[in-house]
């Protein structure tokens, strides 16, 4: 392999990882909201390392990934972004359930906030757990060159841990000479699996290793903000247990054969208990594309134990506070994708033809894609594909009648995922970004109890901007 | 680590000319059903061919000039010239015995019934030529 990336360079020594992870500690006044500041600007990151070229990218604050914004269950967050790009943006805070003018959905839930304009969101954070926060304004590009962060709402009484991580993975397309490949929106990466890059980032730099201690107990919130790739990750020698899936709780497991997937957008976090000895080296692989996997980083054991073995104590989480759906009551609509590469071979298979395929053959070649219900969004305000009663249990039973996976994320509510192919999830866990596959079934079911027109959409964002996108009202 | 700009050399060398049979290699999607599909109907008709997954089509196809109204689903190099799309081995070989002074020949999207596409083949193949000129056709099938 004429690898033009090569180093060996450390990362994330154990001692140096705190310090490396921006935090921001916002300060605390009694009574009135947590603040925070961000700057989206331009400027210039070794994305790749010391000795290689230096990548211009979109940032928040100076840094990719953006502050670490960390808060406590129960508080009020209030963040001033001030846009320092040449264009509109606006952010939206992946996952938390929100009122509505706060979700940051150009047009639909407020004005762009122009260049050199700040606009102010403030909310308060009803749930623990492993958020992001991202524009939401041709997302592609402003996600693609760098604009995330991850923000952390921890629990009252966290389970106890000797560190608690964020890996925030991201993907770049860089050429030979370290800028970002302008090739946004094209008709390749629109219409098979998105934009998928050619350089993985571990929190902003390409990782090596990764330094751990025996004996010791890590949190790790994983956090995918690529716009596409999908990540499928081993710890070889380690038996990572999934204690909350896009930062609710969920009953701690070992995932089926250690293979951790996230899709885009997604966050899992793991307790990894650190059981090898003192100098041992271990691979993290990501095996998720058939022919490419490749090696994320090493765990590298310190030559001092922090302790003889891991400690024992719980590690299930408590509860959030999302309200349970009644299944009896649950009002169920059918949804389908169609669309892409091969949708055309797909909808045969399904015995669709006639008109409705020949219509979303017509549109796919004005680059209008991707399908939902066989409506292909243009921007962000449309009539809603569905109008939900405020406080009703819902299922919404989605059949993808594509050839590609779409990570689909509901705004404003986290829903439980109830069904696969027809059979019940065993975790029944809550997510805002589930994975559907090629061909596949999945049923999730949530209360509508909160006001307003949202999102509901495909999260690899070239499938998002080429028509993946509906909204749905509650009312 | 992931820096795996290995295509730039890989993909930037146009096959050189070869002993029969024809080597091709071809640059897929790694989710990607068809392109299989297409390599098999190559393989079956004589030529050698090498499938390479790769998230890079899109800076492959830029490296080579070739304009998105080209665009199949994989790109396949043979004996210096691009072969874009599910095009069928017969016009391939006319290609190579041919040997006119153009970049190479597209089938443009996935018509169905094209070689590895399955489905019911809806009207003749107009194979383009890949130039930067006014669009002409190579064949039809």
């Amino acid at each position: 392999m004429g690898c033009l990336f090569v180093s060996r360079r450390g990362f994330l020594s154990g001692a140096a990882a705190a310090a490396l992870l921006p935090v921001i500690a916002p300060a605390r006044a009694a009574g009135s909201a947590k603040q925070v500041r961000l700057f989206a600007g331009v400027t210039r990151l070794p994305l790749a390392g010391s000795g290689y070229p230096q990548t211009g990218v979109w940032a928040y604050d100076g840094i990719v990934p953006g502050p670490e914004i960390r808060v406590r269950q129960g508080d009020r967050l209030r963040v001033s972004v001030e846009n320092g790009l040449a264009e509109d943006t606006t952010v939206h805070f992946h996952g938390i359930r929100l009122p509505n003018a706060m979700d940051g959905v150009p047009h639909l839930t407020q004005p762009p906030i122009a260049p050199g304009s700040t606009f102010v969101y403030e909310f308060d954070l009803p749930d623990a757990g492993t958020y992001w926060y991202h524009p939401h304004i041709r997302s592609a590009e402003q996600v693609g060159r760098g604009l995330y962060g991850a923000l952390i709402v921890e629990e009252r009484e966290p389970i106890s841990v000797d560190r608690d991580i964020v890996w925030m993975l991201s993907d770049w397309r860089l050429l030979p000479d370290g800028r970002i490949s302008d090739d946004f929106d094209n008709l390749h990466d629109m219409s098979h699996n998105g934009r998928i890059g050619n350089t993985v980032t571990v929190n902003g730099r390409v990782a090596d290793v990764f330094s751990v201690r025996a004996g010791e107990r890590i949190r790790l919130r994983l956090v995918n903000a690529a716009n596409a790739r999908i990540f499928q990750l081993t710890f070889a020698g380690h038996r990572p247990r999934v204690i909350a899936l896009d930062g609710h709780p969920v009953e701690p497991h070992e995932p089926e054969g250690g293979r951790i997937v996230l899709g885009p957008a997604m966050r899992v976090d793991l307790v990894l208990d650190m059981t090898g000895t003192p100098g041992e080296r271990f691979d993290v692989m990501d095996t998720f594309y058939r022919g490419l996997s490749y090696r994320l980083l090493e765990l590298v054991y310190d030559q001092e134990p922090l302790r003889k073995a891991p400690p024992e104590s719980p590690i299930a989480l408590p509860a959030n506070t999302v309200p349970e759906p009644d299944a009896a009551s649950a009002v169920r609509h059918e949804i389908v994708f169609n669309g892409g590469m091969m949708g055309q071979m797909m909808m045969r298979e399904r015995g669709i033809g006639g008109g409705d395929m020949m219509e979303m053959m017509a549109l796919m070649r004005s680059g209008r894609i991707w399908f939902i219900n066989g409506k292909a969004a243009v921007g962000h305000v449309m009539e809603p594909m569905l109008t939900l009663e405020r406080g009703t249990s819902y299922v919404l039973a989605m059949t993808n009648e594509t050839a590609w996976h779409h990570p689909m994320h509901l705004h404003g509510h986290a829903f439980r995922v109830i069904a696969r192919n027809g059979a019940p999830t065993r975790y029944r866990e809550w997510q805002d970004t589930v994975l559907v596959a090629p061909r596949e079934k999945v049923d999730i079911a949530f209360v509508a109890d909160n006001p307003g027109d949202w999102m509901f959409h495909c999260h690899i964002l070239e499938h998002q901007e080429s028509g993946m996108m509906g909204v749905l009202r509650v009312a | 680590m992931m820096r795996a700009l290995a295509f730039l050399t890989a993909a930037l060398l146009p096959a050189l000319a070869l002993a029969e049979p024809a080597a091709v290699t071809m640059y897929v999607n790694p989710q990607c059903g068809c392109c299989e599909g297409h390599a098999k109907h190559l393989r079956e008709n004589g030529f050698k061919v090498t499938v390479t997954p790769t998230h890079n089509m899109s800076l492959i196809r830029r490296q080579h000039g070739v304009a998105e109204k080209f665009e199949g689903c994989h790109i396949a190099f043979v004996d210096g010239y691009i072969v874009e799309g599910h095009v069928p081995a017969g016009v391939i070989k006319k290609l190579l015995s041919e040997r006119p002074r153009i970049k190479g020949i597209s089938l443009p999207g996935m018509p169905e019934g094209s070689p590895g596409m399955g489905g019911v083949k809806a009207a003749p193949f107009e194979i383009m030529e890949i130039t930067d000129g006014p669009p002409k056709i190579f064949a039809v099938e």
